[in-house]
């Protein structure tokens, strides 16, 4: 559970100061407020990565060069420094050199309005949602998904140059190394979750509405075979042409295609759903509830998915909800909530 | 009119700021205390750059920092005709050499294979490790490269130049760190512990 957590010139804030509590918060606030960017740098401050953008140094405030973050979590205290010059991470005060132990503290699940592109968008909207699970709960992913785009855009790099085929060759075993790992990961999540989600787009749709979820892997078998079978076509088309930078994830609502025949309300259902599975499998894995970071997502849903939704959340798990009016909830003693104006936060 | 510091502090600003790890407010402050501070010695930091710059140089065979044409490892007489150890960087060296356990010479790539940086084989002392075996005849090359992805590739890219030579070419092991569990490993770096097993009886 995060206790609280300090901003310093990260996106529009100064200086913030947060405590949620151990239930549900609510910050309230109009648009344009800064609303998202606490839950945004709860994700970072957690997960050393944005939601919003995969260049982190957007994130510090204009005109500064540094951002820092920190807080609690479960009397972890983690403090985060960033800079052009690098990040520094500390746990208790200690610097820490390894990535995976300072990640090793918190997994979150975040949900926003975008999420609709699950559904609507490109397979990379879906590749990055489940390498934000896996880098959550499989040992070794991170490096792997890190090693293995490397190893592909220096392998694409030589071939769109027309580089000798020794020197393309040269980034086979790394590549395949780590495409390995990552292709049978993403099967094995895909499993995971298709049970998962199947059970939450019913619990959102009342019963209505059968979600199927598989994995398309980019590759058929190792990947060193399929590689050496599109050898001619990667020659003519310049591109590695197999892999795990092809995987993606199939969605099909009772039993047709989701993007293009579903409507928006059960669109929206269905990436409510891969989120809610999300959250289901890492508490699965985890044995305790990922932190939720819900953000401005009640506004675009009619009531009744509001109320199933909110009755799907993973009990006991602590909850951040970012929205513009509260009047839709029905307050339970315990939640909290804060009112963010003119970068101020103050209880509602 | 808003002020500023003099020309010169902000052109020593501007240079230290070129420095590694050292952003704008770093160089200022550097800057700052190297004007300022009662025990700086300005002076002596700039003759000592100079000096160094203009007496160091690669070592004309292994790329080791040398003040002649041969470093002072490359000199040692009775290190000639054994194992050639090949390395990423000249700042690769020492490390090895501390260790105390290799009594060969080393060649120094000058980097790795790194296209995304467009560095290619050509960029690399390849062509001169190349030369070097054919006039020293070493009983052994080892390959001393990072086990990242771009040291990887390098190290396969050799083995397919350097193979056909006929030499016994050998790669550092990668596996678990000394003094680290099974348990806290990933699944990769098992993997290659595995893959990089060797007899009981060659201990
Ligand atoms: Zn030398």
């Amino acid at each position: 559970m995060l206790t609280d957590l300090r901003l310093r010139d990260f996106r529009c804030f100064d200086a913030l100061e947060i405590f949620p509590g151990p239930g549900r918060t609510f910050v309230l606030g109009e648009n344009a407020q800064g609303k998202t960017s606490i839950l945004e740098a709860i994700c970072v401050l957690l997960r050393l990565q944005s939601p919003r953008t995969t260049a982190t140094a957007e994130t510090i405030r204009f005109g500064r060069d540094r951002f820092c973050l920190d807080g609690h979590f479960s009397e972890v205290h983690l403090r985060l420094h960033y800079s052009s010059e690098g990040r520094e991470m500390f746990l208790d005060s200690k610097p820490q050199a390894r990535t995976e132990d300072y990640l090793d503290v918190a997994r979150v699940a975040w949900f926003a309005n975008t999420d609709l592109e699950l559904v609507r968008g490109g397979g990379s909207g879906r590749r990055r949602y489940l390498d934000f699970l896996g880098i959550q709960c499989l040992p070794g992913y991170r490096k792997s998904l890190r090693a293995y785009e490397k190893a592909l855009r220096s392998r694409n790099a030589l071939l769109k140059d027309n580089r000798p085929r020794r020197e393309i060759e040269a980034f086979d075993p790394p590549l395949i190394e780590a495409g390995d790992f990552l292709l049978g990961a993403r099967r094995r999540l895909c499993e995971a979750l298709a049970p998962l989600a199947e059970s939450a787009c019913r619990e959102i749709s009342g019963g209505d509405d059968a979600l199927e979820i598989s994995c398309r892997s980019g590759a058929e078998g190792p990947l060193a075979e399929a590689l050496t079978h599109t050898r001619a076509e990667e020659m003519r088309l310049r591109q590695t042409h197999v892999g795990p930078h092809r995987d993606d994830l199939k969605l099909l609502l009772n039993g047709r295609d989701a993007a293009g025949f579903a409507s928006e309300g059960q669109q929206r259902g269905i990436a409510l759903a891969l989120k809610l599975a999300q959250a289901r499998h890492l508490e699965a894995v985890q044995n305790r509830a990922p932190i939720l970071l819900l953000d401005d997502i009640f506004g675009e849903l009619d009531p009744v998915r509001r109320n199933r939704l909110l009755a799907s959340l993973p009990p006991h798990s602590q909850t951040i909800i970012t929205t513009t009016f509260l009047d839709w909830a029905d307050r339970q003693p315990q939640d909290i909530a804060f009112r963010l104006v003119g970068g101020r936060l103050e209880n509602a | 009119m808003a002020f500023d510091y003099p020309a010169p502090f902000l052109q020593l600003a501007r240079e230290l700021r070129r420095l590694p790890g050292i952003g704008p407010r770093s160089a200022e402050r550097i800057a700052l205390w190297l004007l300022s501070n009662k025990d700086a010695r300005p002076g002596q930091l700039s003759a000592a750059l100079s000096t160094a710059e203009t007496a160091i140089r690669p070592c004309s065979r292994c790329g080791f920092f040398a003040t002649d044409d041969l470093c002072e490892i490359c000199l040692q007489p009775a290190r000639g005709g054994r194992e050639i150890c090949v390395v990423e960087l000249a700042t690769d060296i020492l490390p090895l050499e501390k260790t105390g356990s290799f009594r060969g010479l080393y060649h120094a790539l000058g980097g790795r294979l790194a296209p995304l940086d467009h560095i290619g084989p050509a960029q690399l002392r390849i062509e001169s490790l190349q030369k070097r075996l054919l006039t020293e005849n070493p009983v052994e090359i080892i390959l001393a490269l990072s086990a990242d992805v771009e040291g990887e590739a390098t190290t396969n890219y050799l083995v397919e130049i350097l193979e056909p030579l006929g030499i016994p070419l050998t790669r550092i092991a990668h596996g678990l760190p000394a003094g680290g569990g099974l348990e806290h490993a990933d699944q990769i770096t098992l993997l290659r512990a595995l893959s990089g097993r060797r007899p009981v009886a060659e201990r």
